[in-house]
């Protein structure tokens, strides 16, 4: 599969963010690498980028943080989704299905509209 | 909030290192990534820089999460404060609301502390602190002559004076001359009238800094006779009778029946001096040219930038004594007297308005002190729940905060109502003030008041507050939980402290009451002086002809007979006199005089006296008998060989033991060339200028020798209310010339009681502030009193079962209020010798350590300290002991 370089919306990052920590709470590199394996490193996201996007999270009070010890012994910063951010997850991704969904529309569209 | 672990609360409160734990998280990101690259085989070197390239720019991904997380953390942290505000002030609301009684009765206390606090200052910033309404008006003085030898001080300078302070002192920028004047104007709108007003130099409104808003100043050539029949309007003139019109400016309007040119307006606000309307160039004629002549005029100077007044005084000094060495004649012993133009303005208010400043902070101090008392009673039942608060954590700093936040709410309280009640308590004042007080007075609740009004509330929480929090907060917790409600081991010391505040309390009220007391009983001795006339029943009226049209003695007569026999012939009149100024009108000249057959006397030993030209029924009018000899008769009119009547005081003086009748005086020094005038009658003396000062020596002369352009009516009624009489007066002056205005109508009795508002505003407002002192101590006494008796209702019960009649109780329960009662009283009896000092420039006919005034004032403290008591005594008195016994 060829790698395609796509550059992402800023709100679409949140919103891969959000549903990452859906599963549970997670630190900023175990978020990186989900993502990129669930892309199937598609999305080449600058890891880089994540950080300010968590950060942001974190000010809109839709992710808490915590400082815990990682799986290989050390101190980490761990996110994890709050009821507000669970809430923001759902909103989003109606919205982007409903996206997704008149995008496709047109693509898939045979002939001019009258 | 108060179950929080104390480390977190503390933590919260410093800045946590935003940039350290962003490092870490990033470090920790690319440590992970280059050892996932080493487990897949890279070289570590290659590895770490592989993760980097990853990553991308570190170094802004850094500061964009560092920028974020800092703005976070200011945020929660301001929220945190108004929480914990909010919370406090929450829970202090619903704290005051629980006790209402406690609450309502300290915001009063607060209340009239503030009030009459705010109302004194705002009188005082009016006053003593609002600069005048000139540019740099620091730099202004007011400069009088002065005769310190011979006890006259802020008398009129002459005109040669005047011109060489002006020109050879080297400290003022300028040097105005004025004189205060009334004219009656005609033309524009209305009837003519006779407005105050005053001559005045070019020079002086430049230095003043206030221009005309319409048309131009004054120039140095209006001041030249013959040039000078030009006017400045004022801007309230202009509006009233010219309709604001911009093109009065070189119109003709009357002004003493003489065409003037209106040559400006002046600006809104503006008056001069006190509340004058008109100004007209000052002229210098022959008569004002000798150096001898201070007759008329003050004169206001600008300092140099920089110059002091001492510096200017000096400087005037050395002036003043090179004139005294070349006018030997003329300026012996006088020299140029020199006061900031707002001293001068202001005069005698200070003292007074420094005076209530002093007995408000005293009531403020007093309504404290209750509140205090009220707190700390409250924090004695209030215990267990400090100690439920403090057993769960809260720190005593928070507690503390949360009880000052409860006086700080009932400041504020206090504080808003305070201002309602200033803004009356200006008004009352307001209306005390006479109408001639400087223009810039104005009496108002305005911003800088208001201001004030809130710093003396915060401050007045804090000062209340603070006592009480800390020792409310500072208790053993374990002894308060086991001991319940009841005040434990600190129950001594905080009734010590509740004492000690009512102690004081009294002693504050009773100097208070002793300054109080003196200046009503110097208000009455006032009231109570002997006048020497007759005040009741006699209307008075002004009228000033104007010389260009009454210019021979003859036509004055003609017009003045004329008047005097219309009035006579109205109803209800019985007599009517005429002299230039009547008792209390302000009419003060002097002259000097000379005793036929007596060497000239020594410099500085001159007679100086009050003379008038008075109408043979003058003294009839006004109720003054003739000791000796005859009066006035109409047959008096020779202007060359006049007669005389002298008062009491001159004869007394002049001719000690002899008979002044037949003896010749005249008026003017040795050189003088006036006629003599042959004394035929002595007068009774009578207070002419205000009840505190006698008359001094005095001459009169028939007005029929010489009728003067001034005259003022004393006209002698059996009507009930004299007033009644003045619209037929005014219309028979009218009827006789349309251009001479009457003014200054009014009744002895107001004229005398005007003279008397400085006195009776100053007993009745300290007057007023005493009973509130009284009033607020009463109730600190009886709080503690009472509260006493509650905390002892098991020991009152304990005695009376073991056999001590309930009259021991109520004598107990008294004494205890007898003690602290007397403790205040000697406290503040010394404290009251000390301080009625001050008051001794304003009493009269009291000395400010009087004993007797001072023994009233701390019995009546004493009575109503004790009558205080006696309620929560009798309240002791019927305890059952039964009751007390078990009650816990």
């Amino acid at each position: 599969m060829p790698k395609t370089n796509v550059d992402l919306l800023q709100g679409t990052l949140d919103l891969l963010v959000l549903k990452t920590l859906s599963w549970g709470p997670a630190h900023g590199y175990a978020v990186a690498r989900w993502i990129q394996q669930l892309t199937g490193e598609v999305l080449q996201v600058g890891e880089g980028s994540l950080y300010p996007a968590l950060h942001r999270l974190e000010e809109r009070g839709w992710v808490e943080a915590e400082w815990r010890l990682s799986e290989h012994n050390r101190r980490a910063k761990f996110y994890r989704l709050t009821a507000k951010g669970r809430q923001q997850l759902r909103v989003e991704t109606t919205a982007w299905d409903q996206f997704v969904d008149a995008v496709g529309k047109v693509l898939r569209a045979t002939g001019q509209p009258a | 909030m108060t179950g929080a672990p104390k480390w977190l609360r503390w933590s919260r409160l410093l800045p946590s290192d935003v940039r350290g734990e962003v490092d870490d998280e990033l470090a920790f990101h690319l440590d992970m990534r280059t050892r996932d690259l080493v487990a897949a085989g890279m070289a570590p070197a290659a590895a770490r820089e592989e993760a980097e390239r990853q990553f991308g720019e570190l170094r802004r991904i850094r500061d964009a999460c560092v920028t974020i997380d800092e703005r976070r953390q200011r945020r929660t942290h301001r929220t945190e404060v108004m929480t914990d505000m909010l919370q406090d002030l929450r829970l202090a609301a619903r704290t005051l609301r629980r006790s209402p009684g406690f609450t309502a009765t300290a915001v009063a206390c607060i209340a009239l502390g503030i009030g009459v606090t705010t109302t004194i200052f705002s009188a005082v910033n009016a006053i003593l602190l609002r600069p005048l309404p000139y540019p740099r008006a620091d730099e202004l003085v007011a400069v009088y002559a002065q005769n310190p030898d011979r006890g006259i001080y802020g008398a009129n300078v002459s005109w040669p004076d005047y011109a060489s302070w002006r020109d050879e002192s080297r400290a003022l920028a300028a040097l105005g001359m004025w004189t205060w004047t009334s004219l009656a104007v005609g033309g524009g709108a209305g009837e003519v009238e006779r407005v105050e007003g005053s001559e005045v130099t070019a020079n002086l409104f430049p230095l003043l800094g206030v221009r005309p808003v319409l048309g131009r100043a004054f120039s140095a050539g209006d001041q030249t006779p013959g040039r000078d029949r030009v006017a400045l309007l004022s801007y309230g003139l202009w509006q009233r009778r010219f309709g604001g019109d911009r093109g009065v400016v070189g119109r003709s309007v009357q002004v003493d029946g003489l065409p003037y040119t209106v040559v400006g307006v002046m600006p809104p606000r503006f008056n001069f001096p006190q509340r004058g309307q008109l100004w007209v160039p000052f002229t210098v004629d022959q008569n004002a040219q000798e150096r001898a002549n201070r007759m008329y005029a003050g004169a206001i100077g600008r300092l140099k930038p920089g110059v002091t007044v001492e510096q200017a005084r000096a400087d005037l000094a050395a002036v003043s004594a090179r004139l005294q060495r070349e006018y030997p004649g003329d300026n012996f012993g006088w020299a140029a007297e020199v006061i900031p133009l707002r001293d001068d303005l202001v005069g005698d208010l200070r003292r007074p308005l420094l005076v209530f400043l002093g007995a408000v902070a005293f009531v403020l101090l007093i309504a404290c002190a209750n509140v205090a008392n009220l707190m700390l009673a409250r924090g004695a039942t209030r215990q267990r729940e400090v100690a439920i608060r403090v057993a769960i954590g809260a720190g005593r700093g928070r507690l503390v905060r949360q009880i000052m936040t409860e006086s700080v709410l009932i400041a504020a309280l206090g504080g808003a109502l305070g201002v309602l009640l200033a803004r009356y308590g200006v008004r009352l004042i307001a209306l005390a003030f006479p109408d001639d007080v400087p223009f810039y007075i104005s009496l108002h609740v305005d911003g800088a008041t208001l201001l004030f009004a809130a710093l003396t509330a915060g401050l007045t929480g804090v000062l209340f507050g603070v006592l009480p929090a800390l020792r409310s907060t500072r208790l053993d917790v374990a002894a308060s939980l086991r001991d319940g409600a009841r005040d434990a081991g600190s129950s001594v010391a905080r009734s010590r402290v509740r004492s000690a505040l009512v102690v004081a309390e009294i002693a504050l009220s009773l100097v208070l009451m002793a300054g109080a007391a003196l200046l009503l009983r110097s208000y009455q001795a006032l009231q109570g002086t002997d006048l020497g006339f007759e005040e009741r029943g006699i209307l008075s009226v002004r009228i000033s002809l104007p010389l260009a049209k009454y210019p021979a003695r003859a036509t004055r007569a003609e017009f003045y007979d004329r008047l005097f026999e219309r009035v006579r012939a109205m109803p209800g009149v019985q007599v009517v006199g005429s002299a230039q100024g009547i008792p209390f009108s302000g009419w003060n000249v002097q002259a000097e005089l000379s005793v036929e057959g007596r060497p000239a006397p020594a410099a500085g030993q001159e007679l100086d006296a009050h003379y008038q030209w008075i109408t043979p029924d003058f003294f009839k009018a006004i109720g003054v008998p003739l000791e000796r000899g005859r009066g006035f008769t109409a047959a008096d009119r020779d202007s060359t060989s006049p007669v005389a009547i002298v008062n009491e005081t001159l004869a007394r003086r002049v001719f000690g033991g002899e008979d002044p009748i037949g003896r010749r005086m005249r008026i003017g020094g040795a050189g003088s060339s006036d006629p003599w005038a042959t004394i035929v009658g002595v007068a009774r003396d009578y207070r002419h200028y205000r009840l505190s000062e006698p008359m001094g020596p005095a001459i009169y002369f028939p007005y029929a020798a010489v009728p003067l352009l001034q005259q003022t009516l004393a006209i002698r009624t059996s009507l009930a209310d004299p007033l009644a009489l003045a619209p037929a007066v005014r219309a028979a002056i009218r009827e006789l010339d349309p251009d001479v205005p009457a003014y200054e109508v009014q009744t002895f009795e107001q004229a005398v009681s005007r003279s008397l508002w400085r006195q009776r505003l100053q007993g009745q407002v300290l007057g007023t502030f005493a009973l509130l002192a009284l009033a607020l101590a009463a109730v600190g006494l009886y709080g503690v009193v009472a509260y006493a008796v509650a905390q002892r209702t098991r020991e009152l019960g304990v005695r009376m079962a073991l056999g001590a009649t309930r009259r021991d109780v109520v004598s107990l329960v008294l004494g205890q209020g007898a003690r602290l009662t007397l403790a205040g009283v000697a406290i503040g009896a010394v404290a009251s010798l000390a301080l009625t000092r001050l008051l001794a420039s304003l009493l009269y006919g009291v000395r400010a350590t009087d004993p007797a005034t001072l023994a009233g004032v701390s019995a009546v403290l004493a009575g109503v300290a004790l009558a205080a008591t006696y309620v929560p005594a009798r309240r002791a008195a019927r305890v059952d002991p039964l009751v007390a016994m078990r009650s816990e």
